[in-house]
């Protein structure tokens, strides 16, 4: 059945073509290719930039070849025989030209189609007559496909499902999307040759439509990067097939080189509370050595102000710098883009938002600034740069404040011991499924029975119980609890054994409401004299009064008016601005990150040789000539922690427990990212008051957390194992306050996916505004009448399992449990509380104050 | 239930009730807003399962008012109905036939889009801009109709806006509660319905504010 790669005329021609392009094909893409030829599905790890994209494209065309070797040339519309799933809309088009290139040199009829938001109707309308053979989509353009009547056809003659970028799509929903559109795929597909095969006891089959029969042979494909469980990841992708899959791996590590940027006096440098702008200085000269340099921020409000400040302090970039950021015009990001491609901007300030893509060949250097919250992000950012096989990806470090400089440390260690996140599937999302199964009525209806099973197949549902499907099924058809006789809830109907959505104007909204990014609520900016400039959160600009200057895109602008939800502005030539704060964007640092951090203190805390030093008087041995450069730089900083209360082990949690004229502050330090923190101090906080009546008001870091009271604090060594205790853990997390307050945020996105807040377009709202509802009266209203609500409990469950961390919150009491707690009482604050304080100020004081405050707080010397 | 505050103006006695109305003594009426009857039908009919037991209760707390202040009248300051007809009024209608002696009183709210024919034969006295009762009007948004001057003697009640305020706590903790605002020449009722947004107010000094909290009514300024 199978046959050896090389002695496929499919493998011949296109080797032939790859050698007349002066290329070669990589042993990874030789090995995919075969298991593509022999039917096999599965998973190819490889870096961007080294032809992922090749080695299932080409796999699919030699498949072709070889089974239409006679005519493969000529044969046009031969259906969709490729469908290429991408995370980015963006990226498409590159994907597209590259394949478009390939077919041109084999001289084969294929054509190449993009299907997503910007593809326009005439498009649709040809590809629904005509399927081009390979489709390159979005996980939500995907779902409309299958929003529309007789989408089976589109499928029939489908041959490999792709999925991009796949580490991106897991562990988010729309992964999830993913999932179920595979599942209905391969479902279809199943159908399919079962019809065909009840009828093929008909003599009325002809040789040639049994050509055409369907076969079991679709395979999936995923590409993705490294991550920490790629093999649960293959699992997933390829679940519904209910087959053992591949991974191939792609023996092209690049080296990647971290360097710190220093500051010169780290005495100086401040202990938090700033961007990182004091090292611009140092910036500067690595952006006029380098072709071209990114310089990665982790919010797009620093990014604003990153941007202001090379341009004040080198304006000779003007005109080759730019800002790319989620909120920067579409139209403006695209042109940036091009002109990296092109090699004509020397620097490119920007967010997560330039994190995937397609390569930027003159990308020389990488700037990360402050913590990059993890080793797989941080490895992508690196791998930005450097794109010739050979040449290594370089990364400059440059820290936001002083002990920051340590993660530079972990990272590189981290590194060292590929040790990267994984990334963890989401489970049992009812606002997805919900979604789903509306997308399945509005277009062909969809049998109950049937998709159960199909869902079952999938990693995401295939825990679901037939009572949970239950639940579903009478949500979406009769809508809860109602009033019966003086009820008309409309959406599915019950028709031929099917489930279908007949009203049309309800099937509109469905369609226009696919997908499972929730955006906040945005406004476009507009100048009055004509332009965007980009868009920006609603909840910002209500706060502005007109006359208020703000920035955007790097753009001063004065704020004039709102009109039909867009904000009017004019330019502006003050020099104050008000840098707009995006919500979200927060990421905590990563489990990994803060196993690295706390074996990285291990290295530096050596039986505290600086106090024996100073006591004898002798010279103290010098236990920082062996480690990293960071370490070294941090030695006043971690002395003083020392001198002032403990530097802990790696299997030493330190409490420190202050006095000042705010009240008394307990800071704890787990290492362990800023969610598992915010969820430890009201865990914390409840416990503690379950001793004594008290008020706290928390604030955390990624380092740790930090509980204010009026008070004493009542935490010694008699009850500090017990207050750190696992058990109880559930029902602890359930009594302290917050699981309401963020199962609320939580259920905004929740009820938009599972259609119970209308989001519409900008322009459309007014038609709909008697269906506007706010998601947390809704969550107040299904709270208290309908309590056992499928998508109210989901944002529980989220809220346990994303914002609570709970199975890593579980694993650190755990592991304090084993470890010494170390408590202190310092006479001051010490390096380390710095700025878990400092971080708590910045939610409640405007800029301008913090400044003022922060050098007020910082201890004279 | 918390017994009602006594609030007066111009010698006239308003009994604030915690389940977001007013009776005023001397006219023996009851004085509602956005009660958005109809709400969760309309949600309902576009597909959007929004749990009808919201609208039930409310009418079932509007029966329990009547009963306890025993009103002549009605007064609803505008968006009684939430939109178009369905058949959760109905439910209205049955309620409005078990009360039929009640006067009731509507003056039209953005959200009252019903036909004339529908209100009269629901026995609604539609008013379309204005009610005027002694030295006392009644609107529905009180920025549309403009705030009495402050030479004249007229009082405004209105509606529209569900107003909010926000008690600001120790520790970060800040609550929202519906309520009574009552400045020098209009007050502003709270939405009767419970499934309806607020919208914050900003009490200056010298106007009152009652905020409903846990079922009881709290002075906040």
């Amino acid at each position: 059945m199978s046959q050896p790669l090389k002695n496929t005329i499919g493998y011949q021609i296109v080797y032939n073509w790859l050698t007349s392009q002066q290329r070669k094909p990589f042993l990874f893409q030789q090995e995919t290719w075969q298991h593509i030829i022999n039917g096999k599905s599965g998973l190819v790890n490889a870096p961007t930039g080294c032809g992922k994209t090749y080695s299932v494209f080409l796999g699919a065309l030699i498949q072709f070849i070889n089974e239409h070797s006679k005519n493969y040339k000529d044969k046009k519309n031969s259906g969709l025989q490729l469908l290429w799933i991408t995370p980015l809309r963006a990226l498409a088009k590159d994907i597209a030209r590259a394949m478009e290139e390939v077919i041109a040199g084999l001289e084969m009829k294929w054509k190449i189609g993009i299907r997503n938001g910007d593809t326009n109707t005439a498009e649709r309308a040809r590809q629904k007559k005509q399927m081009p053979e390979v489709l390159i989509i979005t996980p939500e353009s995907l779902h409309l496909l299958l929003a529309q009547k007789g989408y089976k056809e589109f499928f029939s003659s489908l041959k490999i499902i792709a999925v991009d970028e796949w580490h991106e799509l897991l562990g988010s929903k729309r992964g999830v999307q993913v999932e179920l559109a595979i599942s209905r795929i391969v479902g279809s597909r199943k159908q399919d040759i079962a019809n065909t095969s009840d009828s093929s006891n008909s003599k009325l089959l002809t040789p040639d439509s049994r050509l055409s029969t369907p076969d079991s042979q679709l395979s999936i494909w995923g590409i993705s990067a490294t991550i920490g469980n790629i093999e649960e990841a293959k699992n997933i992708l390829i679940s519904p097939l209910e087959k053992e899959g591949v991974t191939i791996k792609a023996e092209m590590e690049k080296t990647v080189e971290v360097e710190s940027i220093f500051p010169d006096e780290i005495e100086k440098y401040p202990w938090s509370g700033h961007l990182g702008i004091k090292l611009i200085s140092k910036v500067i000269p690595i952006v006029l050595e380098s072709k071209t340099t990114l310089i990665f921020i982790n919010t797009r409000g620093m990014s604003e102000t990153w941007y202001q400040k090379i341009l004040d302090a080198c304006p000779e970039l003007a005109g080759v710098i730019a800002l790319h950021h989620g909120s920067v015009d579409m139209e403006l990001r695209t042109w940036i883009e091009e002109n990296l491609h092109s090699g004509k901007l020397k620097a490119v300030v920007c967010t997560a938002s330039l994190d995937l893509g397609v390569d930027f060949r003159p990308v020389e250097t990488v700037i990360q600034v402050g913590s990059p919250k993890g080793v797989a992000r941080f490895l992508q950012r690196a791998g930005r740069s450097g794109h010739s096989f050979d040449a290594a990806s370089k990364i400059y470090f440059l820290p936001t404040h002083s002990l920051e400089l340590m993660e530079a440390a972990a990272l590189k260690n981290a590194i060292a011991e590929k040790l990267i996140e994984s990334r963890e599937p989401m489970i049992l999302c009812y606002d997805v499924l919900v979604q789903y199964l509306s997308t399945l009525a509005v277009s062909d209806g969809f049998d109950p029975e049937c998709i159960f099973k199909e869902i079952i197949t999938t990693n995401c549902y295939k825990e679901m119980t037939e009572e949970e499907w239950n639940r579903i099924l009478n949500f979406i058809s009769s809508g809860g609890n109602a009033l019966q006789q003086y009820d008309d809830y409309k959406k599915m109907e019950w028709e031929d054994g099917l489930f279908k959505i007949k009203n049309r104007r309800i099937a509109m909204r469905h369609r226009m409401n696919i997908g499972t990014i929730v955006s906040e609520s945005m406004l476009k900016v507009k100048f009055i004299s004509g332009g965007y400039v980009g868009v920006i959160e609603e909840y910002f600009i209500s706060r502005l009064q007109p006359g208020d200057v703000f920035t955007l895109a790097g753009r001063n602008l004065e704020f004039v008016a709102i009109k039909d939800m867009t904000a009017l502005v004019k330019k502006s030539s003050s020099k104050k601005s008000k840098v707009p704060s995006w919500q979200g964007g927060r990421m905590p640092l990563s489990a990994n990150l803060g196993f690295m951090l706390r074996k990285t203190l291990d290295k530096i805390k050596i039986q505290n040789p600086i106090a024996i030093g100073s006591k004898s008087g002798e010279a103290v041995p010098d236990i920082y000539k062996f480690l990293p450069a960071e370490l070294v730089k941090l030695k006043p900083l971690f002395e003083l922690q020392e001198e002032l209360s403990y530097l802990p082990g790696e299997n030493e949690l330190l409490i420190e427990q202050i006095e000042t004229e705010d009240g008394f502050h307990l800071f704890v330090y787990p290492f362990e990212g800023r969610l598992v923190h915010e969820a430890m101090a009201a865990i914390l906080a409840y416990r503690i008051s379950r001793i004594t009546p008290i008020t706290f008001s928390f604030a955390m870091n990624d380092y740790g957390f930090e509980l204010l009271s009026d008070q004493p604090i009542p935490i010694d060594d008699s009850n500090v194992y017990e207050l750190f205790s696992p058990e109880n853990l559930l029902e602890d997390i359930q009594r302290s306050i917050n699981s309401t307050e963020m199962a609320k945020r939580k259920f905004r996105d929740i009820a938009v996916i599972g259609g119970l807040i209308f989001q519409g377009y900008p322009g459309e709202q007014k038609k709909a505004r008697h269906l506007q509802n706010s998601a947390s009266l809704l969550f107040n209203v299904l709270s208290e009448y309908e309590p056992d609500n499928l998508l109210l409990r989901q944002s529980y469950t989220e809220v346990m399992e994303q914002q609570m961390e709970e199975a890593r919150l579980r694993d650190m009491l755990k592991r304090i449990q084993d470890s010494k707690i170390v408590l202190t009482f310092p006479k001051q604050l010490t390096p380390f509380c710095f700025p878990v304080k400092v971080d708590s100020l910045r939610e409640e004081l405007s800029s301008e104050k913090l400044e003022d405050r922060i050098r007020k707080m910082i201890p004279q010397s | 239930m918390q017994q009602p505050l006594k609030h007066i103006i111009h010698k006239n006695t308003f009994w604030l009730s915690a389940d977001r109305c007013m009776y005023w003594e001397e006219e023996k009426t009851l004085i509602l807003a956005d009660l958005h009857f109809g709400k969760t039908g309309h949600f309902r009919k576009s597909g959007i399962a929004i749990p009808q037991a919201v609208y039930k209760e409310d009418l079932q707390r509007l029966v329990n008012l009547i009963q306890h202040f025993q009103p002549k009248e009605l007064i609803v300051v505008g968006d009684l109905f939430h939109s178009k007809a369905n058949k959760e009024l109905e439910l209205f209608q049955k309620w409005r036939n078990d009360l039929a002696s009640i006067k009731l009183q509507l003056v039209k709210g953005n959200h009252d889009i019903l036909d004339e024919v529908w209100y009269q034969r629901a026995g609604i006295e539609v008013y379309q801009q204005e009610l005027f009762i002694k030295d006392f009007s009644f609107v529905h948004d009180i920025k549309g109709s403009g705030i009495p001057s402050s030479h004249s003697k007229l009082y405004t009640f209105s509606g529209h806006i569900h107003p909010a305020i926000q008690l600001i706590g120790p520790g970060k903790q800040s609550f929202r509660f519906p309520c009574f605002y009552f400045t020098r020449k209009f007050a502003v009722l709270p939405a009767f319905s419970r499934f309806t947004g607020t919208h914050l107010i900003d009490p200056k000094k010298g106007e009152k504010v009652y905020a409903i909290a846990d079922g009881k009514l709290i002075p906040v300024s």
